[in-house]
């Protein structure tokens, strides 16, 4: 990689686990990390995590995060050279990268003339259709319900009712039923305008059972693409990913390398450079379809980083620099090795319907180890605000193979502790001890037909459980350091005692009496 | 010392009393069940609990106090025990007819009005939260008698949105 830093100072218009692994790619480069902020967000891991921190006052994405001129305003103030967007949020968005550049600042994804050519699910359809990568059958626009019906009832049951605008399965939904297609449609629709502002829908054959294979594209402003690889992200839950895993366990050397020609070939097309993303359905017969290009970083792109040992975050700032990937990566093996997993960190609650939990983290510890990379925003004392995505961390496995790749998530999974509000980590972790993950024999509408993943075992705690519940009450942080606390600690000392009322609320920082 | 706590278990309230012995020792009581345990507390919160006498292996476990209840990690499960009944907190619907929001959002939709007579699982009202939509569906087969929820508005956890009344016992009976 090149040697001097390619900007001196970068802004983060992002928020939580991304902004602060962005900070810390920043860091190894010895460039400075700026980040923005909502008022909910002061005291957010990636503020704490950054170099210069600007408040951009409001709590919702709009009032804040999603705000450009706010935004641009603080890279002015702080002097930023250089915007990275993350994902989501501003991401996608072709007048954010428009006005970046117009500021005189670089941003730090594609150019906005690509990003449009492929940011549109429509439009990047068009595109590959012209590229020769194969699609699903599907209506190439929206001419209002009564059209998409029409259609939907041609091509038959099932189908996918998408948002034109859409990425992260917003707006997005499977019907398989003629007369569920006008409520899916209104759904998302509506959802579409909330997420996006632009409520197009469009309709497709569902393939299924599919594989959700997706290749990682790097460009540069030279002309020149590179793939890195599938990641195969088939766990998912109504079209959001679960688990991602690299390399795909039903993607052979053959096959990687003609998802990979078709990724790049499209993107060179449309001049595209910096980091992408171009998702395919593979059906069971190794047949694969063109869906999107997220363009942009993933949140999966961790498990492209073990397997490959690039560092895609750098890569971005180097090629956003005016890099050349023939420098950037000359004399690198890009071929995988080994397997690696990331799981998806969400404070929402599996075992009741998935119900997303904002509130107060009173304990987190989170796994560690040989092979095992954390990427979060949240900390013991942190309140997860309501208002953006439930995504607390990632965690992500490195192993020499996929079945111990399994067995470690399996165990860092089990090392991982949220407590305060409700997470997914059980349910994750039950996935992945699951026959049917060890056996990579996954779909994507794999979960909807095992709820029981979900909903997790019966019955009630056991007595280790309920003893595990007392003694952390007196010996955990709250009831001090020593083996034998002082009598009169929390609680009292005859009989059934009101403990709900005498425990309170926030304990964990309070001193040891 | 010795501390009693009570948790609520398969439906019924339960005693757990922990006193202790010398060292790292502690007696727990569980009902009628006594277990001797060592524990050591760490020092990032967790404490390592070993059975005695039991051969039952070791293992860390984490808590962290609720404000209506306690949550406890043991094992690599997360539990989050119940204060026993009447002292419980206000949760999503249930089958009191009350509908409630299950996290801060904003209402999308009503779909009921006072008067209507609705279906159990019929939804009633659409809340937005962390960018995904839930439909919140009666408890009960009744009649609304107050809607709360307004459309656009923000609603708080917990909040009351619908209140159904339901069927009396004898129309339900065939």
């Amino acid at each position: 990689m090149a040697k001097n830093p390619p900007f001196r100072r970068v802004l983060i218009a992002n928020r939580g686990e991304i902004a602060v692994r962005i900070t810390r790619g920043l860091r190894e480069l010895g460039i400075e990390s700026v980040v923005v902020h909502s008022d909910a967000d002061a005291r957010c891991a990636h503020v704490l995590a950054a170099d210069h921190a600007v408040p951009l006052g409001g709590n919702t994405a709009a009032e804040s995060y999603l705000d450009i001129q706010k935004v641009l305003a603080a890279a002015k103030k702080t002097g930023a050279e250089a915007i990275h967007p993350g994902y989501g949020f501003l991401s996608e968005n072709s007048g954010f990268a428009r006005a970046v550049r117009e500021a005189g600042l670089v941003f730090v994804g594609p150019n906005p003339e690509a990003m449009e050519r492929l940011g549109g699910k429509k439009a990047a359809r068009e595109e590959a259709i012209a590229a020769g990568v194969p699609v699903i059958p599907g209506t190439e626009q929206d001419q209002g319900d009564a059209s998409l019906i029409a259609f939907g009832k041609k091509i038959g049951m099932p189908v996918m009712v998408k948002a034109s605008a859409g990425g992260g399965g917003r707006g997005m939904r499977m019907v398989e039923r003629e007369q569920d297609l006008a409520e899916a449609l209104a759904a998302g629709r509506r959802e579409a305008k909330a997420s996006f502002g632009d409520d197009r829908m469009i309709l497709e054959r569902a393939v299924f059972p599919a594989r959700h294979i997706e290749i990682q594209l790097m460009g540069d402003q030279h002309g020149h693409v590179v793939s890195l690889h599938e990641r195969e992200c088939s766990v998912q839950r109504r079209h959001q990913k679960v688990l991602e895993e690299a390399p795909s366990a039903v993607v052979d050397e053959a096959l990687r390398q003609r998802m990979g020609a078709a990724a790049v070939t499209l993107a060179k097309r449309v001049g595209y450079d910096n980091a992408g993303t171009a998702e395919f359905l593979l059906d069971p017969k190794g047949n694969f379809y063109f869906l999107e290009v997220n363009t942009r970083l993933q949140v999966e792109h961790p498990v492209t980083e073990l397997v490959t040992g690039v560092d895609l975050v750098h890569l971005q700032l180097h090629v956003a620099a005016g890099g050349k990937l023939e420098q950037l990566l000359a004399g690198r093996d890009l071929r995988p090795r080994g397997h690696a997993i990331e799981a998806r960190i969400c404070a929402e609650s599996p075992e009741t319907g998935y119900i997303p939990a904002a509130g107060l983290l009173r304990l987190v510890h989170e796994a560690e180890g040989p092979g095992v990379r954390v990427d979060s925003g949240v900390y013991s004392g942190w309140e997860v605000p309501p208002y953006y995505d439930s995504m607390l961390a990632k965690l992500v496995v490195h192993a020499p193979d996929r079945a111990t790749a399994c067995a470690r998530l399996s165990q860092a999974l089990r090392g991982m502790v949220y407590l305060g509000i409700p997470t997914n980590v059980d349910f994750l972790r039950r996935v992945v001890d699951d026959e049917a993950f060890r056996t990579a024999n996954i779909s994507t509408d794999m979960l909807k037909h095992r709820p029981d993943l979900a909903e997790g075992p019966q019955g009630g705690p056991g007595d280790y459980t309920l003893a595990a519940a007392v003694l952390c009450q007196v010996l955990g942080k709250s009831g001090g350091n020593g083996s034998a606390p002082a009598a009169g600690s929390s609680g009292g000392t005859n009989g059934s005692t009101a403990v709900w009322q005498t425990l309170g609320g926030f304990r964990l920082f309070e001193g040891a009496r | 010392m010795k501390i009693t706590r009570e948790f609520v278990r398969d439906g019924k309230t339960v005693a757990v009393t922990a006193e202790f012995l010398e060292g790292d020792r502690w007696r727990v009581r569980i009902g009628d069940t006594v277990h001797e345990y060592e524990a050591k507390a760490l020092g990032d919160g967790g404490v390592r609990l070993q059975s005695v006498g039991e051969g039952d292996r070791a293992f860390v476990a984490y808590g962290a106090a609720l404000a209506k209840g306690y949550m406890v990690r043991v094992d690599g499960r997360t539990w989050t025990l119940e204060a026993p009944a009447g002292r419980r907190g206000a949760g999503a619907s249930g089958g009191d007819g009350v509908v409630r929001a299950p996290m801060t959002g904003t209402v999308l939709e009503v779909a009921c009005k006072p008067g209507d007579v609705v279906e159990a699982k019929q939804t009633l009202v659409v809340v937005s939260a962390m960018k995904m939509e839930h439909k919140l569906v009666a408890g009960v087969a009744g009649v609304v008698r107050k809607v709360v929820a307004q459309k656009g508005g923000t609603v708080d956890q917990g909040a009351e949105l619908v209140v159904v009344e339901p069927h009396k016992a004898e129309e339900t009976k065939p």
